[in-house]
């Protein structure tokens, strides 16, 4: 589905992403760990796009898609969520989850027909929501929603697009213990064969979620392997209480 | 994002039934005015259709208007073609000229947005005020208006003419609202609140920046053309940059991001350019401090303003029952 080959990003002298490759099987869910600028983030963005490797590729369903935009690569079904907050601020929920699922339709460019009154547009609205528990909060101007509902809205306008690879950037970061939780239940239950690639520092919910766990250290990969090879591995917990930034 | 309120509805109503009831009963001269009014209004909300709700802040806008204006005078004063085909051409020509501003535009943002914008309009009025064959600085009489007399109409009338023109600006805002309520105007606003997002979402920037920028330069460049109709004569001083910063003036002056707030914005502009120059020539100074004013007073012009009054006093009125949506922040 999605797979990374020999991906190097460099800013002047910095080499942040150095020679990483893996491969993502539909459907499977693969966790990244690694400390505070491991290059995670990054490695996010040459994914999707918004950077790009100074040398690598990148393969969608087959396709190098490595000088492909942005916008062509949501296209083709990759979506992302950001782990700084990245939405539409002077909108409400509704709004924003709106001009997500029209984007993804194709009804983005529709000129006469209200997207808003669209049947098919809302049910899936109501549908994503009642999966990132947004359904009591749709009227809700983004700017004065409060902090959790925001972070639900991250994930959710991803979803919102119907992807078949999700990435999500520490999707819950300064959230408290209970949505940490619903956000689980919400792994659980999204469709198999979605794939996903999450970046997550909750390692009780990374290690249950996950099919396979790479872990990034200085832009390289340092480790791969299941979540129980991630448990009993010492270079892990080396880097792991080596004083990583975690809540877990 | 864009709603259709009551508020707009009852403002929009007022402003043509008003606007039609002046026009009959006020001499030659308030019905130059109306025109003139009703014409700006047609500019100004193609503006705001951009910079209100795209984030789009033209500085191109009063060359758009000069630019359809001239092919209007060219087309019939100078090749004889009849208006009605005219007027077509003149809109499509600066359509596809608003297309090729918004799409070169379409990376640019911010200062650099607004100074490309300004060189697209400068190189249009260069091109007119140094053609020799279009009259240079002179400018282009005999422009003929479109010939209604087939249904009865005399567009020689001013009062016709008026009313016509007042038909159109209306026409025009219920065109914009109807694009601003669809999936399209709604992505419009989307990408003024966050491109970053839109585009990770999948939105391919550039193609809804040149459009939306191809119909606000159509809606511009009939009012141009409209304009030469009304005077019946041209001059490169409709293409001056003066002209956008004007058009701006109106914008912000009746409400950035309101669509008929431009509306009254022209009405307010036009009479007190007219109104007060009588008395000093200073009007541009009253203008000024009018315009200041309502930015202070929090930047939502007049109409903006008073919507907000309006919709907090039925909000009292009707206790906690919620209106229709308000969008004072699209
Ligand atoms: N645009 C940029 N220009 C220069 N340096 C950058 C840029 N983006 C990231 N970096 C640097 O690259 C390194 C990796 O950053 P990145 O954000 O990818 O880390 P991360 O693993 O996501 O960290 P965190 O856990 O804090 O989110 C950091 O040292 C950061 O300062
Ligand atoms: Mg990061």
């Amino acid at each position: 589905m999605l797979e990374a080959l020999g991906l190097c990003k460099t800013f002047g002298a910095l080499r942040v992403t150095n020679d990483v490759s893996f491969s993502l099987e539909k459907g499977e869910r693969r966790v990244i760990l690694g400390p505070n600028g491991a290059g995670k983030t990054t490695l996010f963005n040459l994914l999707v796009g918004e950077l790009e490797p100074t040398a690598g590729t990148v393969q969608l369903n087959g396709d190098d898609v490595t000088r492909a935009g942005v916008e062509a690569r949501a296209q083709m079904g990759l979506a992302r969520s950001y782990q700084k907050n990245n939405l539409f601020d002077q909108l409400t929920v509704r709004e924003n989850l709106a001009l997500a699922v029209a984007t993804a339709t194709g009804k983005s460019a529709w000129f006469r027909k209200d997207t808003l009154k669209d049947a098919e547009i809302n049910r899936i609205i109501v549908d994503v929501a009642a999966q990132v528990a947004l359904s009591d909060h749709l009227d809700l101007a983004v700017e004065s929603a409060p902090y959790g509902v925001r972070r639900q809205l991250e994930v959710g306008l991803a979803l919102a697009t119907g992807p078949s690879v999700l990435l999500m950037d520490e999707p819950t970061s300064g959230v408290g213990p209970e949505m940490i939780k619903a956000f689980h239940t919400l792994l659980k239950t999204l469709p198999e064969n979605l794939t996903m690639l999450i970046i997550e520092h909750d390692m009780d919910l990374a290690l249950d979620v996950a099919d396979r766990v790479t872990v990034l250290n200085y832009g390289e990969v340092v480790f791969e392997g299941t979540p129980d090879e991630t448990r009993s591995s010492p270079l892990v917990e080396e880097i792991y209480l080596g004083g990583w930034d975690s809540h877990a | 994002m864009f709603y259709q309120t009551k508020t707009k509805s009852a403002a929009l109503a007022f402003l043509v039934i008003s606007g039609i009831i002046y026009a009959i009963f006020t001499g030659y001269f308030g019905r130059e005015m109306v025109i003139e009014a009703a014409i700006l209004a047609i500019l100004a909300m193609s503006l705001d259709m951009v910079a209100g709700y795209g984030g789009m802040v033209s500085l191109c806008h009063g060359a758009i208007f000069g630019l359809g204006a001239y092919i209007f005078g060219i087309l019939t004063a100078m090749l004889g073609l009849s208006p009605f085909l005219a007027l077509p051409i003149a809109i499509s020509v600066t359509a596809l000229f608003g297309f090729a501003v918004g799409g070169v535009t379409s990376k640019t943002s911010g200062i650099f947005f607004i100074m490309t914008t300004l060189a697209f309009g400068q190189m249009v009025y260069v091109i007119i005020f140094d053609a020799r064959s279009l009259g240079g600085d002179d400018g282009m009489s005999g422009i003929p208006r479109m010939d209604l007399s087939l249904i009865g109409l005399d567009m020689n009338d001013s009062l016709t003419f008026g009313i016509f023109v007042i038909l159109a600006a209306a026409l025009v805002y219920l065109l914009i609202a109807a694009i601003l309520r669809a999936g399209f105007g709604r992505s419009l606003v989307g990408l003024r609140s966050n491109e970053t997002r839109m585009r990770a979402l999948g939105m391919a920037i550039w193609k809804y920046k040149a459009t939306s920028f191809a119909i606000s330069g159509g809606i511009a460049g009939l009012a141009g053309a409209l304009a030469a109709q009304h005077t019946m004569f041209i001059s490169p001083s409709m293409l001056v940059w003066t002209v956008s910063g004007e058009a701006l003036v109106v914008v912000i002056l009746g409400g950035l991001g309101t669509l008929i707030g431009p509306a009254f914005g022209a009405v307010l502009f036009v009479f007190l350019k007219h109104e007060v120059s009588e008395f000093t020539n200073y009007w541009h100074l009253i203008v000024g401090t009018v315009l200041i004013i309502t930015v202070v007073m929090g930047n939502k012009g007049i109409y903006g303003q008073l919507e907000h009054m309006i919709d907090n006093w039925l909000h009292k009125k009707q206790g906690r029952i919620s209106l229709a949506k308000e969008d004072n922040h699209a």
